[in-house]
């Protein structure tokens, strides 16, 4: 009998384990999309790689100027799930991404996934990065190249269990991992809004910051932009949608000449995590900023 | 209309700093410094976006007004004025030495910015930008690390 049982409870486990590992398995981009890439063009690359912010997370600490642009990692991430450090992405090739082809680039910045098939943890926001246009991936993997190599790798995390295996990533993935647009607006939207959803929800991730997270630390896209607790250490991230405590009394030009100053209507100052953000929005093309203003006006408000 | 709010944001500038000379609380003297700063800023970036026609002695009375926040600012800090209605980050107190270079670095380029402005304040549009950026990148610098947000 408890042979039985034992032997039962081994088979569940065996059907549980073949189940985990089936719904947890990574499921890559389609080749197809691949397929028809045009040259990257490290111009707009560039263009990306400031709206997207990679160097807030993959510069070393402290680093300013031109020392922004070697992607050494080492800049820790301290959250409820355990500490992050961002890793090495400048193009050394034993250390950084210098051995990738664009395939693999594409797989980690869109699915999470690394060459070797591992997820990633989603502190590397590929959540928002996953509404790219593959296009622009390309060209900003086409501008990462012209970095220069830093040998040197960045430290481990520092986690526990459960959150040590990185198999489970997958299963948050399907909860999680949506590449479809969070807002949707009606047909004939004006195409600044619909271009301002793209830099907002894609490369621009703000959501990651300013929207409140599940439990289980994915997005509550119910409360889009809604303001939240900080991720990392104290305070809050405001709410920046058209409501009353958000940005309704603020006008689409107020919005632009806050991205380009860091000035708020009261010319009260920019301050914490969106200094450097911020920073990287006031090196975009003024069309890029008239867009994000616009959108920002159009979402749902958090009162409504 | 735009004028009347610009010029008693100038106004304000100057009362900020008396009123805060005469109060108690340090965390109520610091915001109001910090309000004049805020009161400052709108003048300089009304001249800068063409709102306000360029006036020398204007441009003068916000650099001086910066000036004296400046000095004062960082004595307004003591242990324990952390609690209550602030968004003074913890920093200030956990990492002294960095509060000290990023108030240091602030009256430095305030000092500078008077030194520039002369007697009868900077002559063009051109001299007030270049004496006045150096000081309002200031404001972002030190609320990038000294400030949070917690409403
Ligand atoms: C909020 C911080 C953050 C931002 C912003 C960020 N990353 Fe990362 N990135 C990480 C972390 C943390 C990891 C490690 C993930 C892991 O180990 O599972 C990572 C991993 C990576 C990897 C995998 C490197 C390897 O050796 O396997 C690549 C490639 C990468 N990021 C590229 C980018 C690019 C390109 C951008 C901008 C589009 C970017 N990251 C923006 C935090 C960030
Ligand atoms: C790394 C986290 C982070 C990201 C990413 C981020 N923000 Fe912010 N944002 C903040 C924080 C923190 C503040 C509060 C700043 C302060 O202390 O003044 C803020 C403030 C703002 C404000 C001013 C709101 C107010 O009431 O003062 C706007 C507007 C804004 N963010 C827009 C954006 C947009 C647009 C994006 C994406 C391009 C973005 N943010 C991405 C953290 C972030
Ligand atoms: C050396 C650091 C430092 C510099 C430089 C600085 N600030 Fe501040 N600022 C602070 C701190 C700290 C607070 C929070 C004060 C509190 O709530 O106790 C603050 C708060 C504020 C506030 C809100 C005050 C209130 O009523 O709650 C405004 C507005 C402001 N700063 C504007 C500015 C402007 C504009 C500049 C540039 C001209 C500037 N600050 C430069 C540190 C600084």
């Amino acid at each position: 009998m408890l042979r039985r049982l034992l032997l039962g409870a081994v088979l569940l486990a065996a059907a549980g384990g073949g189940l985990f590992w089936l719904v947890t398995r990574p499921q890559p981009l389609d080749p197809a999309l691949l397929d028809g890439l045009q040259p990257g063009d490290a111009q707009n690359g560039e263009r990306i790689f400031h709206l997207a912010g990679c160097a807030s997370c993959h510069a070393p600490p402290g680093a300013e100027g031109g020392a922004r642009l070697s992607l050494a990692g080492g800049h820790a991430l301290k959250t409820p799930f355990g500490t992050f450090v961002a890793p090495n992405i400048s193009p050394h090739v034993e250390d950084g991404i210098g051995g990738w082809d664009v395939a693999d680039f594409a797989n980690a910045v869109m699915r999470g996934i690394s060459p070797q098939g591992a997820h990633y943890y989603p502190a590397f926001p590929y959540t928002s990065y996953a509404r790219m246009e593959v296009q622009d991936v390309a060209d900003l993997f086409a501008y990462l190249k012209t970095l220069p190599p830093v040998a040197g790798r960045a430290d481990g995390h520092t986690l526990s269990f459960p959150y040590t295996v990185r198999r489970g990533i997958g299963l948050w993935k399907r909860l999680h991992l949506d590449a479809a647009p969070v807002v949707e607006f009606p047909a004939g939207a004006p195409e600044e809004v619909l271009r301002g959803r793209y830099l907002v929800e894609g490369p621009g991730h703000c959501g990651e910051c300013h929207t409140p997270r599940s439990l289980d630390g994915g997005l509550d896209t119910g409360r889009w932009l809604a303001g939240a607790p900080s991720l990392e250490g104290e305070g809050t991230v405001p709410d920046i949608t058209p409501s009353a405590d958000g940005l309704g009394a603020w006008s689409p030009a107020d919005i632009v000449y806050y991205f380009e100053t860091g000035f708020t209507p009261d010319f009260d100052s920019v301050g914490g995590a969106m200094v450097a953000v911020q920073e990287n929005l006031a090196r975009l093309p003024d069309e890029d900023r008239q867009a994000i203003a616009a959108y920002l006006k159009a979402i749902p408000s958090a009162d409504r | 209309m735009k004028r009347q709010v610009i010029s008693a944001s100038i106004l304000s500038a100057f009362l900020a700093t008396a009123v805060a000379t005469a109060a108690e609380d340090p965390v109520a003297v610091r915001k109001a410094q910090m309000q004049s700063n805020a009161a400052s800023a709108a003048v300089a970036g009304a001249m800068l976006k063409g709102e306000l026609d360029y006036n020398p002695a204007v441009a003068k009375a916000a650099i001086a007004s910066l000036n004296a926040t400046a000095k004062a600012f960082g004595d307004y800090f003591p242990e324990g004025s952390d609690e209550g209605e602030t968004t003074a980050a913890p920093a200030i107190w956990d990492n002294p030495e960095g509060f000290q270079q990023a108030l240091g670095k602030f009256q430095a380029d305030a000092a500078a910015a008077v030194q520039a402005s002369g007697r009868e304040g900077p002559a063009s549009l051109e001299a007030f930008q270049q004496a006045i950026t150096p000081v309002l990148s200031n404001c972002r610098s030190c609320h990038e690390n000294f400030r949070v947000r917690n409403n």
